[in-house]
């Protein structure tokens, strides 16, 4: 009894610190799914009486099936880009430690810094033959004007490339920190027994490092998913029409703010979320990413450590 | 055994030198093709800083990667200024506002619960850690619907506070305090301080915080990195063009200037590309100098603690 006593004030503290994270936590995490879940059966133009069958109207939208083409065809694209690419990069990167490697390195920072309606802006200099840096590369390939890129049938590819840009190089930076870790005495080992560059490559360095390009694979694949802001700003702003609801995000957006549809609009983001969630969970238990996270509760702790104990004694 | 070990080490010195000789041409073309990257990856960028240099005439028929003069800087910015009364300086003071409240909320909370979970002994570290994990991992893009039905039942939409307090939600950040003063500070430590009289506030105050500057710098930088840029949430949830954050500002100026799409008709102030590509800078150049200061706090928070320094 007195041991409860003690603790109690003791925990009660350490809970008060742990609250405003936990209440952000909640209201921010947790209580917006319970609110999307409860707003799903809603009633709505769609679905006049209410009812869970909204996710069947969801299903049979007619906007559906193409945005989820067009969604599909940019991931089956700009995944396994983004994988092989950045892995191949922070190989090439790690086969020697030049000094003007450094200042590489910093480059490929760069186009990490431009997001949203900045990337936009200058993917649509960079595609304007009148203004682009590559204007004389553009003549060569016979591109004159803008419309010959900037059409709905072309968009997969442009946003394929607007998004590589923009996250190729710091994954290029966060891989490269990975193979630093690998043990130099590992690599030198294997550099006796007479690996080529090549098979150092693909034989040491890239198994050991297989985990964090899982990661990178998960975080691309749901980031990918949720695409928005690009197809967004380019419909409304740059070239009027050329992305009208192109992607899942975009026609939930839609159903939500232009036809006030917030019932269809939350079943669409439950399953969206779906993915999502069940990739985060292949991360955290099906891989080894996390295995340095205690997940074990206090009572199965001191319970190993008493087995421990006893089993030294 | 000596003589073993001699002709390991020359092997081992001689193997790197006769590889390179095989594979040179292999290697330059590995080094050119990552020195072809690198400018490629900077010609985008170079082009904006460039651009507000010249006027727009000049944007279009000089080379796009030369500078015309100081003074376009000073015009454009002129330009921009008269914008709708200098609404540009408000969106630019939205973002620096609210962009601090959450850097400093974000970063103190993710701390706090770092801390708590590595210190402490309550019962629901499991769950914790496990939500924490499933929210780091979930695009933030996926709830923003779910949250603006949130936010509008409680009469929040169109108020500073629903994007301060939804980004201050920082999974990220408590997972990497977490990792971070698991592995800097031993438990042993707590016990010694709780035995003699310290209270759980103190061992935060007294042992954890003065050893989290390096953390909380890296809390920091995340914290800016991910919500000086961003669109989505503030396009959403802040409706009114005097809530306007810089990026969101920047997404109105292309729709309501003919600076890139010419049938948007003219303004009364000359809003062309070379103001629009200042305002770009605005919100790219920050991220930019940040990026560039930390990019190795960036690699080791990416990986979060599971690469052992």
């Amino acid at each position: 009894m007195s041991k409860g006593r003690v603790h109690k004030p003791k925990n009660l503290l350490m809970i008060l610190m742990l609250s405003p994270y936990l209440l952000l936590l909640f209201f921010f995490g947790v209580l917006p799914l319970i609110m999307a879940i409860f707003n799903v059966p809603s009633k709505s133009p769609s679905n006049p009486n209410g009812g869970w069958h909204v996710f069947k109207i969801v299903l049979k939208d007619f906007r559906l099936v193409p945005a989820m083409w067009h969604v599909l065809g940019f991931m089956a694209l700009f995944v396994p880009l983004m994988i092989l690419f950045v892995v191949a990069m922070s190989l090439m990167l790690d086969v020697n430690s030049a000094p003007w490697k450094k200042w590489v390195r910093l480059a490929y920072i760069v186009p990490a810094c431009v997001s949203g309606s900045v990337a936009v802006l200058l993917w649509y200099v960079l595609l304007e033959p009148t203004l682009s840096p590559f204007k004389a590369v553009m003549k060569w390939f016979g591109i004159k004007q803008a419309t010959q890129i900037w059409q709905t049938s072309n968009l997969t590819y442009i946003l394929v490339f607007m998004a590589f840009f923009a996250l190729a190089g710091q994954w290029i930076l966060i891989q490269f920190g990975s193979l630093q870790s690998i043990s130099t005495e590992v690599l030198e080992a294997a550099r006796v027994d007479g690996c080529t560059q090549f098979q150092l490559a693909t034989k040491i360095k890239l198994p050991l490092i297989r985990k964090y390009v899982i990661y990178m694979g998960v975080l691309v694949f749901a980031g990918g998913l949720q695409i928005f802001v690009e197809p967004q700003l380019l419909n409304s702003s740059v070239y009027h029409g050329i992305a009208q609801q192109w992607s899942f995000d975009q026609l939930s957006y839609s159903l939500a703010f232009d036809n006030g549809n917030f019932g269809e609009a939350s079943a669409l983001s439950l399953m969206l979320l779906v993915p999502s969630l069940i990739g985060a969970l292949l991360v955290i238990f099906k891989t080894d990413m996390f295995e340095d996270v205690n997940f074990k509760s206090p009572k199965k702790l001191a319970k190993e450590a008493k087995k421990r104990e006893v089993a030294a004694a | 055994m000596s003589i073993d070990f001699e002709k390991q080490t020359q092997v081992a010195a001689e193997t790197p030198r006769k590889k390179r000789r095989k594979v040179g041409i292999g290697h330059y073309a590995v080094n050119g093709w990552l020195i072809f990257w690198a400018i490629f990856s900077v010609i985008p960028m170079l082009w904006l800083i460039l651009a507000p240099s010249k006027t727009d005439r000049q944007v279009t028929y000089k080379n796009p990667l030369s500078f015309a003069s100081f003074h376009g800087y000073v015009q454009a910015w002129k330009n921009l200024q008269s914008f709708n009364s200098g609404v540009l300086a408000h969106w630019a003071l939205n973002s620096i506002t609210y962009t601090a409240a959450i850097v400093v909320f974000a970063s103190v909370t993710a701390s706090l619960a770092g801390f708590v979970i590595s210190a402490s002994r309550i019962r629901f570290k499991k769950a914790f850690l496990i939500s924490t994990l499933i929210m780091m991992l979930v695009p933030p893009v996926a709830l923003v619907i779910p949250l603006f039905i949130e936010m509008n039942r409680v009469n929040l939409v169109d108020n500073p506070l629903s994007v301060i307090l939804i980004s201050s939600l920082y999974p990220f950040g408590a997972f990497l305090s977490y990792i971070y003063y698991s592995n800097t500070i031993p438990p042993e430590i707590y016990e010694s301080a709780r035995l003699d009289g310290c209270s759980d506030f103190g061992l935060y105050t007294k042992i954890a915080f003065p050893l989290s500057h390096p953390l909380l710098a890296l809390l920091a930088f995340f914290a800016f990195v991910g919500n000086w840029g961003n669109y989505f949430m503030p396009y959403i949830m802040l409706p009114s063009p005097e809530h306007y954050t810089l990026p969101v500002g920047l997404g109105a100026l292309f729709f309501s200037t003919p600076a890139i799409n010419p049938g948007n008709g003219a303004t009364s102030v000359p809003i062309l590309k070379p103001e629009i590509a200042l305002a770009g800078i605005l919100v790219a150049v920050p991220v930019m100098i940040v990026f560039l200061i930390s990019q190795k706090r960036l690699i080791r928070g990416m990986l979060a603690g599971s690469i052992k320094e």
